[in-house]
């Protein structure tokens, strides 16, 4: 295509960064509205701003691929814009082949562009141009009857206008933020620009269910409105373009940008800490009206540095819908390959966190969600046998709570096959003694390496598919991953998250004179205690505590240190469940505002060191990896070995 | 080109990183103050809140395709002077013959070359300018 018109210029390869980022947010519109025109298998798309989206979202790829000289991408959205036309122009039904070749082209544009920016051969796109192009020839020959309504009911639209004005955009009023806010209203069925009495207005015809009342706080954006009446109405209807998906009035920045204003919010952090420190040391040097006012500018300091740390934090959010939404087509997919039916429930789309999680989330939820499809769900047949729904239920749920983020991937199927599990782990018991199920073992061992890979012949039951990665990416993320499942009811995976993970709040402790600090989000009490309390069961040193026994791990005995103190110590309750243990400790100094940096020396591979971070007199100390340290207490083997 | 004006560049497309190329295309000519617009509607806000001296118009875009833009400011008297070079995904020819009745001064496609783009630019310019 592009041989015919000026070659593309090495000039424009500098923008390939943005060409990357600007391909994977219209991929992301397509894959949406494709899942939204499934719907019209066999009919007529009567959904005509979910064609214009998709239309212009390959028209866009088409042209930026040309200039960065990516031909096989331009080639590719080619087509399938071609295609689209004839959709949007309502000459030809959406047929499942050529619903199948639009899904199939967008996953080949996918790797097409995925393969230009890794630098690996751009993979074979001929079968599906081939397969588009049939499917708009074929298609073409199907003589159209109904005629097409492109915006449905319009009764009762409504009018606005909107006078654009320097005193508007000098209050930030502009067109784009007036067509948000109508957008938010209801469905815009047009926009067109007129002249009245001199002056361009533009005027927006809004289907909504929106009362006068309702609609009165748009007056203060500068918009005049009116309802239209039934021959109006009539008149409106002949439009046909619809509104769009929202404009973004945002500004992109590069992350690694973002990553380094954290990491100077961090250094003030670290700097305020310091600031304290000597601040302490001149305290009685100083008149005490003196010492009170530095304490004000002290106090007021370290709330203004938590009001910036907490305001870049939330420019680094972004809705989860992102990761959800893709969730959406993986489903279709799998179900397809599957010959399962499946619908996915999605929650608390709306819900953010830190983009640097976003990208990392992807891969173990497409796992949990492969594997809750895949050997969750039950085929049709034996869920109709047990009196379930022919239809399986898969969900995704996100919210936060509060410096956390909680997502949950669960099934409706048959739940994990303790048996078999137990079968591969003898010796490992998986019920209690109430009969309930030991999940946080489950989860261990169904997470352990090759866990179900080597016996796939139990995949069927098994659950495992990459488990292991699923785990030791959420653990990589400071995250925590917990199971429930029920036989016959279904499984439900939780994933607990740190909304960021530059900057952390943290229990300062010191053990043999070592300082350590641990993340508070991963304590749920802190307790005193007496050695002469402690008693040892079996090796074990044990404490009673809230009518319930409460196995200790000394963190000096961990590290090798001195633990022979006597007298009162300190623990910090960690783990859930019979996991429950008291991380006992000499001392707890204090919580901590610390800046979290990571341990990347592939030499220095302490198991239960998550990282370091600097106090405010300069010492550097050990951040503390819980559910390491208590996977390493309960493998004396391993622990000797490191 | 020589002159103690500012030019106003309007830079209309839907496609962030198309809007960059082009303002990265012609960032070497003097005097020229860039700004974008990223829809119809938009584009026709800022024209009404200041004129420009040029416009690089993308035609398929959200809302208000570019013909109706170009056709929109062009039956407004004080838009009859300003440069508009409509910067198109290759089409059609009748989309070319309808942007040039419509009142387009150029029409390039894309793929565009960046040197091109800032010379043809550069002519319109000075004719304006002389």
């Amino acid at each position: 295509m592009a041989d015919s018109n000026q070659p593309s210029d090495d000039f424009f390869n500098e923008f390939l960064d943005d060409y990357f980022a600007e391909c994977e947010e219209h991929l992301t519109i397509v894959r949406r509205c494709l899942l939204d025109i499934e719907q019209f298998i066999g009919e007529r798309v009567n959904d005509q701003s979910k064609l214009d989206e998709l239309f212009r979202a390959f028209h866009t790829i088409k042209g930026i691929s040309g200039m960065v000289g990516l031909e096989q991408a331009e080639q590719l959205s080619h087509e399938m814009e071609g295609y689209l036309r004839l959709l949007r122009q309502n000459e030809v039904s959406l047929t499942q082949f050529g619903f199948d070749s639009l899904l199939e082209g967008t996953r080949v544009l996918e790797e097409v562009i995925q393969a230009h920016k890794e630098h690996y051969p751009i993979p074979e796109i001929a079968p599906a141009v081939a397969s588009i192009s049939r499917v708009a020839s074929n298609d073409t020959q199907v003589t159209s009857t109904t005629p097409s309504s492109s915006s449905g009911d319009t009764k009762g639209n409504w009018r606005f206008l909107f006078a654009p004005s320097k005193e508007h955009a000098a209050s930030g009023i502009n067109v784009n933020l007036v067509r948000e806010r109508l957008q938010e209203v209801g469905q815009i069925l047009r926009t067109t620009p007129l002249v009245e009495a001199g002056e361009v207005v533009f005027e927006f015809i809004v289907d909504t269910n929106l009362s006068l009342e309702e609609l009165q706080p748009l007056s203060e954006i500068g918009l005049t409105f009116n309802q239209l009446h039934a021959q109006e109405d009539a008149a409106e209807q002949v439009s046909t373009s619809a509104a769009t998906s929202p404009a973004t009035t945002s500004v992109r920045v590069d992350l690694v940008r973002l990553d380094q204003l954290m990491l100077q919010v961090g250094e003030l952090v670290v700097t305020r800490a310091r600031l304290e420190q000597n601040l302490n040391s001149i305290r009685t040097l100083v008149p005490a009206a003196t010492w009170r006012q530095l304490q004000e500018v002290k106090v007021t300091l370290g709330k203004q540095l938590k009001d910036l740390r907490n305001d870049v934090m939330r420019v680094r959010m972004v809705p989860i819908a992102e990761v959800f939404d893709r969730m959406r087509f993986v489903v279709r997919d799998i179900a397809r390959e599957t010959h399962k039916r499946v619908a996915i429930d999605l929650s608390g789309k709306e819900t953010e966190i830190d983009k640097y999680l976003v990208e990392r989330l992807m891969d173990p939820l497409l796992h949990l969600v492969r594997n809750s499809i895949s050997h969750g769900i039950e085929p049709e047949q034996e869920r109709i046998a047990a009196g379930k729904p022919a239809e399986g239920q898969v969900f995704l749920r996100a919210q936060t709570s509060g410096e956390l983020v909680i997502i949950e991937i669960g099934d409706d199927g048959r739940g994990i096959d303790i048996e078999k599990v137990q079968d591969k782990s003898p010796g490992v018991e998986l019920i209690d003694a109430h009969g309930e199920i030991d999940t946080t073992t489950l989860l261990e061992l169904i997470s352990a390496p090759g866990f179900s890979t080597r016996q796939s012949a139990d995949m069927s039951s098994g659950r495992g598919v990459g488990m292991d990665v699923v785990a030791r990416s959420i653990h990589d993320l400071d995250g925590h991953l917990t199971l429930k499942t029920e036989p016959g009811v279904g499984t439900t995976f939780r994933i607990q998250l740190p909304l960021t993970l530059a900057i952390t709040d943290a229990l300062i402790a010191n053990a043999d004179g070592q300082t350590f600090a641990i993340h508070r989000s991963s304590v749920e009490e802190v307790i005193e205690l007496q050695t002469q309390d402690i008693n040892l069961l079996e090796n074990n040193e044990i404490i009673l505590h809230r009518d319930d026994v409460l196995p200790l791990v000394r963190l000096s005995r961990i590290f090798n240190l001195n633990d022979k103190r006597e007298g009162t110590l300190h623990a910090f309750i960690v783990g859930t469940g019979s996991h429950r243990t008291g991380l006992v400790v000499d001392k707890v100094v204090g919580l901590r505002e610390v800046v979290v940096r990571s341990m990347n020396d592939p030499l220095v591979d302490v198991p239960g060191i998550a990282g370091a971070t600097e106090l405010g007199d300069g010492r550097p100390v050990l951040i503390l990896d819980v559910m390491e340290i208590l996977r390493v207490a309960q493998n004396p083997i391993q622990q000797s070995s490191n | 080109m020589s002159t103690e004006q500012q030019r106003r560049i309007l830079i209309v497309d839907d496609s962030r990183t198309m809007r960059r190329m082009v303002a990265t295309s012609l960032a070497k000519i003097d005097q020229c103050k860039f700004e974008e617009a990223e829809n119809g509607l938009e584009a026709i806000e800022r024209l009404v809140l200041g004129p420009a001296d040029l416009m690089i118009l993308d035609l398929n875009m959200p809302e208000i395709h570019g013909i109706d833009v170009l056709r929109f400011v062009r039956a407004r008297p004080m838009y009859q002077s300003m440069h508009v070079v409509v910067l198109t995904t290759k089409g059609e020819e009748s989309i070319r013959r309808e942007a040039m009745a419509a009142g387009a001064s150029l029409y390039l496609t894309k793929p565009f070359s960046s040197s091109e783009l800032e010379s043809k630019v550069r002519g319109l310019l000075a004719t304006s300018k002389e």
